[in-house]
C-alpha cells in the first residue's frame, strides 16, 4: 500500500476500536479491579488523586482516625496498579474508565452517522431526483436549520426527548442514553448527507446511462436504487468517516452542557466534565489538586480517534477518486 | 453603485422573510407540543385546577386566537423590545400581571457574544491567512505537515477546556490578564455584569478594560477556528496560485513576495471571508463554552438556559433568543457578502448563490 499515512491511521483506528470494546474487561481482570471500584487510598489528604503508574493499597474501605484522616493500611496489604492514576476525589482507576468510555463515545459517533444517513439519504434522493417543489421545500428548510447553532438545537431536542428515550438500551451493548444522543445528533446532522446526495443526484439525473435506462422503460425507483445509489457510496463513506469524529466531539460538548449520555455511563466527554466541571459550574483551579493527566489522556483518546478517522477518510477519498491528486 | 443597491434590497427582503419563517416555525412547533404555561403563574408545583389554568392563560393573553398572539410577538420584535417573558411573572391583585421584559438581558448577552465572536473572527483572519500561505508556499514540507497536524490537534481540545486552561494560567496564576468576567465597552459608574465563578471585581467599563477582559476569550476562540481556517486558507491559496493572473504576474517577472502579497493573498482572503460568514451559527455555539469558561453571560448561555430547562419552555424568551441568533447570523452574512460584492466586481446575486451552494463539508466543532 502506497498511502502509508492512511494505513497507519487505519491501524490506529483499529486499536482504538478494539481497546474500547474489549480493553475494559481485559484490563479489569488483569489488574484485579473495575472502573467503578472506589479506592480511598488512591486519594491523598488534599483529595488529590494519585498520578499515573501508582501502586495503591488494594482496599475499598478505609478506617478514619479521630482527626478526620484515614488510618494507614495494615502491613502486608496487597497493592494494585493504577496505570493512568486515579480519576477524581473518589479514587477510581482512570485507565479502565478511559477504556470503558470509548465504547459509548464510539457508539454515539457511529450511531449518529447511521441515523443521519438513514434520514438524509432518502430525503436527498427525493429532492435531487424529483426536484421542483420537494427540492424547494427541503432546501429552504435545510438552509434555515443549518444557519442555527447545531449545539443549541441538540440541547433543545435532547432535553425534551430525554424522559421517553433515555431508558432505551440493550444490556452490555448499548448503555442507556446512547440511543437518545445518537438519534438527536443524527437527526440534526442529516442535512450534510442530504445535501451531498442531492447535489450528486442532480448531476447524475440527466447522465447518459440514466437516459438509457429510462429509454428501456425502467421505473424511477429502479433507476434510483439500482443505478444511482451505488454512485453515492464513496461520497457517503468519506463523509461518514469524518462525521464519526465530529460526533465524538459533539458528544463532548453535550456532556459539558449536561445534555449528553448520563453520568452512570462514562464517555470521553464525561471524563473531561469530571475534571473541569459543566458549563453551569466550571471548576476553579486548585493548586493542591493539579491533575494534568486527567485532561491529557481523554483528550489524547479523542485526538487519536478524530485524527485517524480524518486521515482514513482522506485516504479513502484519494483511493476512490484516482483522477484527483 | 446600482449593482450594490439592488443586491442590498434583494437580500434585505430575503432576510425579513427568513426571520418571519423562523419565528413562525418556532411558534408552530411550540404549540404543537403539549404545554401548560400556567405553571409560570403558579410555579409552586401543586396540581393546577381548570380555573387556575384558564385564569393564567387569560392573564398571559393566551386565550386570544393564535394569529393574534403571533402578531403580538412579531410586532414586539419589530419594535425592538422583544416583549415580556413568562418566567418570574407575578399576579398583582388577581386581575393584572407583572412580567419582566426580555430586552435588557437579551441585548447585554448579544453585546457580550458579539464582542467575543467579532474579535475572535478578526484574530482568525489575521492569523489563518499568513499561516495558510506559508503552508501552501512550502507545500508538503516538514513545516507544512506539522502545521496541519497541530491544527487538527487544536480542534480536538474542547474550547471549554482550552478556555479554562488559558484562564488558569494567565488570569489566575500569572495574573497578566483579568480572571474572567465581562467589562462593558462604554464606561459607566460600576458594572456587576458577568461576575465570574470566583467573583470578578466589578469594573467601570471602557475600551481598554473591555479588550483586556476579552483577550483570553478571543485567543481561545481563535485557536479553535484557526485549525479549520488555516487548512481552508491553505487550500484557497493553492487554488489561487494556479489561476491565470498569477501566471501572468510571474511571467512579467514579479518577485515571489509580490506575487504572493499583491496577487494571491487578497484573492485567497476573499474566499476565506465567505467561509467565515457561513460559520456564524457555529461560532455562537462555540461561544457557549467560552462564555462559561470565562464567567460571562452571553447569548450562547442565555440560549442554553432557555432551551435546556427540563420544565416548560418560556415561549417569549425562546422566540426572542431564536430571533436574535437568526438576526445575528443574517446580519453577519449580509455584511460578509457586502464586503465581497464591494471588493469583487464580478460577483452578482447568482454567483453568490452558487458559492453558497458549494458548502457541504461538515464542520468539526462541538
Amino acid at each position: 500500500m502506497r498511502d502509508r499515512t492512511s494505513a497507519a491511521a487505519a491501524i490506529a483506528l483499529l486499536i482504538v476500536v478494539v481497546a474500547s470494546l474489549a480493553g475494559g474487561p481485559i484490563a479489569s481482570s488483569a489488574l484485579g479491579h473495575n472502573g467503578t471500584d472506589l479506592f480511598p487510598y488512591a486519594v491523598n489528604a488534599n483529595l488529590k488523586p494519585v498520578g499515573p503508574w501508582a501502586h495503591i493499597p488494594d482496599l475499598n474501605v478505609a478506617r478514619s482516625l479521630p482527626d478526620n484522616t484515614i488510618a494507614p493500611p495494615s502491613k502486608g496489604t496487597k497493592r494494585t496498579l493504577f496505570i493512568l492514576g486515579a480519576d477524581s476525589n473518589v479514587g477510581r482507576d482512570e485507565f479502565i474508565i478511559l477504556l470503558d468510555s470509548g465504547k459509548a463515545s464510539l457508539e454515539v459517533g457511529l450511531g449518529g452517522v447511521l441515523v443521519a444517513i438513514l434520514v438524509g439519504v432518502p430525503l436527498g434522493l427525493l429532492a435531487g431526483y424529483f426536484g421542483r417543489w420537494i427540492d424547494a421545500i427541503v432546501s429552504r428548510l435545510t438552509e434555515l436549520v443549518m444557519a442555527f447553532p447545531l449545539i443549541l438545537l441538540l440541547v433543545l431536542v435532547s432535553v425534551r426527548l430525554r424522559p421517553t428515550l433515555e431508558p432505551i438500551s440493550i444490556r452490555h451493548v448499548l448503555p442507556p442514553g446512547v440511543f437518545l444522543v445518537a438519534l438527536t445528533i443524527g437527526l440534526f446532522t442529516a442535512f450534510y448527507p442530504l445535501r451531498l446526495v442531492r447535489a450528486q443526484i442532480k448531476l447524475l439525473r440527466n447522465a447518459e446511462f440514466v437516459e438509457a435506462e429510462r429509454m428501456i422503460g425502467a421505473s424511477d425507483w429502479r433507476i434510483i436504487f439500482r443505478h444511482l445509489l451505488p454512485h453515492l457510496l464513496p461520497t457517503l463513506l468519506v463523509w461518514g468517516a469524518v462525521a464519526v469524529g465530529t460526533n465524538i466531539l459533539l458528544e463532548v460538548g453535550l456532556s459539558f452542557i449536561g445534555a449528553g449520555v448520563p453520568l452512570t455511563t462514562p464517555t470521553w466527554g464525561s471524563m473531561l466534565v469530571t475534571t473541569w466541571g459543566s458549563i453551569y459550574a466550571p471548576r476553579q483551579y486548585n493548586a493542591s489538586a493539579f491533575t494534568p493527566w486527567l485532561t491529557i489522556f481523554p483528550t489524547l483518546a479523542i485526538m487519536i480517534s478524530v485524527v485517524s478517522l480524518n486521515q482514513v477518510a482522506e485516504g479513502a477519498r484519494r483511493a476512490l477518486a484516482p483522477r484527483e491528486t | 453603485m446600482n449593482r450594490v443597491a439592488a443586491f442590498i434590497v434583494r437580500r434585505l427582503v430575503a432576510s425579513v422573510i427568513t426571520l418571519l419563517l423562523m419565528i413562525t416555525l418556532t411558534f408552530v412547533i411550540f404549540w404543537a407540543i403539549p404545554t401548560t404555561p400556567a405553571q409560570f403563574i403558579y410555579p409552586l408545583g401543586q396540581h393546577l385546577s381548570n380555573y387556575q389554568i384558564s385564569h393564567a392563560n387569560h392573564l398571559l393573553g393566551l386565550d386570544r386566537p393564535k394569529y393574534v398572539q403571533w402578531w403580538n410577538f412579531v410586532s414586539h420584535i419589530a419594535r425592538g423590545d422583544f416583549g415580556k417573558q413568562w418566567s418570574g411573572a407575578q399576579v398583582v391583585g388577581n386581575t393584572s400581571i407583572k412580567q419582566f421584559p426580555v430586552g435588557p438581558q437579551l441585548f447585554t448577552a448579544t453585546r457580550i457574544t458579539g464582542s467575543i465572536v467579532l474579535g475572535g473572527a478578526v484574530l482568525v483572519l489575521l492569523l489563518a491567512l499568513p499561516l495558510g500561505a506559508v503552508g501552501a508556499r512550502f507545500r508538503n514540507s516538514i513545516g507544512d505537515r506539522m502545521l496541519s497536524l497541530l491544527t487538527l490537534l487544536a480542534i480536538c481540545t474542547h474550547p471549554m477546556v482550552l478556555g479554562l486552561i488559558l484562564r488558569t494560567v494567565f488570569g489566575d496564576q500569572l495574573k497578566w490578564l483579568p480572571d474572567g468576567g465581562y467589562c462593558t465597552f462604554v464606561s459607566h459608574p460600576v458594572s456587576t455584569a458577568g461576575i465570574g465563578f470566583n467573583g470578578t471585581v466589578p469594573c467601570g467599563g471602557g475600551p481598554w478594560p473591555w479588550a483586556q477582559h476579552l483577550i483570553l476569550p478571543w485567543v481561545s476562540f481563535a485557536l479553535l477556528f484557526l485549525a479549520l481556517y488555516t487548512r481552508m486558507s491553505r487550500a484557497s491559496v493553492l487554488e489561487v496560485m494556479h489561476e491565470d493572473f498569477v501566471r501572468t504576474a510571474r511571467a512579467k517577472g514579479a518577485t515571489e513576495k509580490r506575487v504572493i502579497g499583491i496577487h494571491v493573498l487578497p484573492n485567497a482572503g476573499l474566499r476565506l471571508l465567505t467561509m467565515i460568514g457561513m460559520e456564524i451559527g457555529t461560532a455562537i455555539g462555540v461561544a457557549v463554552y467560552i462564555e462559561a469558561a470565562f464567567g460571562m453571560f452571553g447569548l450562547g448561555r442565555l440560549a442554553v438556559n432557555t432551551f435546556a430547562g427540563s420544565s416548560a419552555l418560556d415561549l417569549p424568551l425562546v422566540l426572542a433568543v431564536v430571533t436574535m441568533i437568526t438576526l445575528v447570523v443574517i446580519v453577519g452574512n449580509l455584511v460578509v457578502d457586502l464586503v465581497y460584492v464591494l471588493l469583487d466586481p464580478r460577483v452578482g446575486g447568482s454567483t453568490m448563490r452558487a458559492r453558497r451552494a458549494e458548502r457541504a463539508e461538515p464542520v468539526v466543532v462541538g
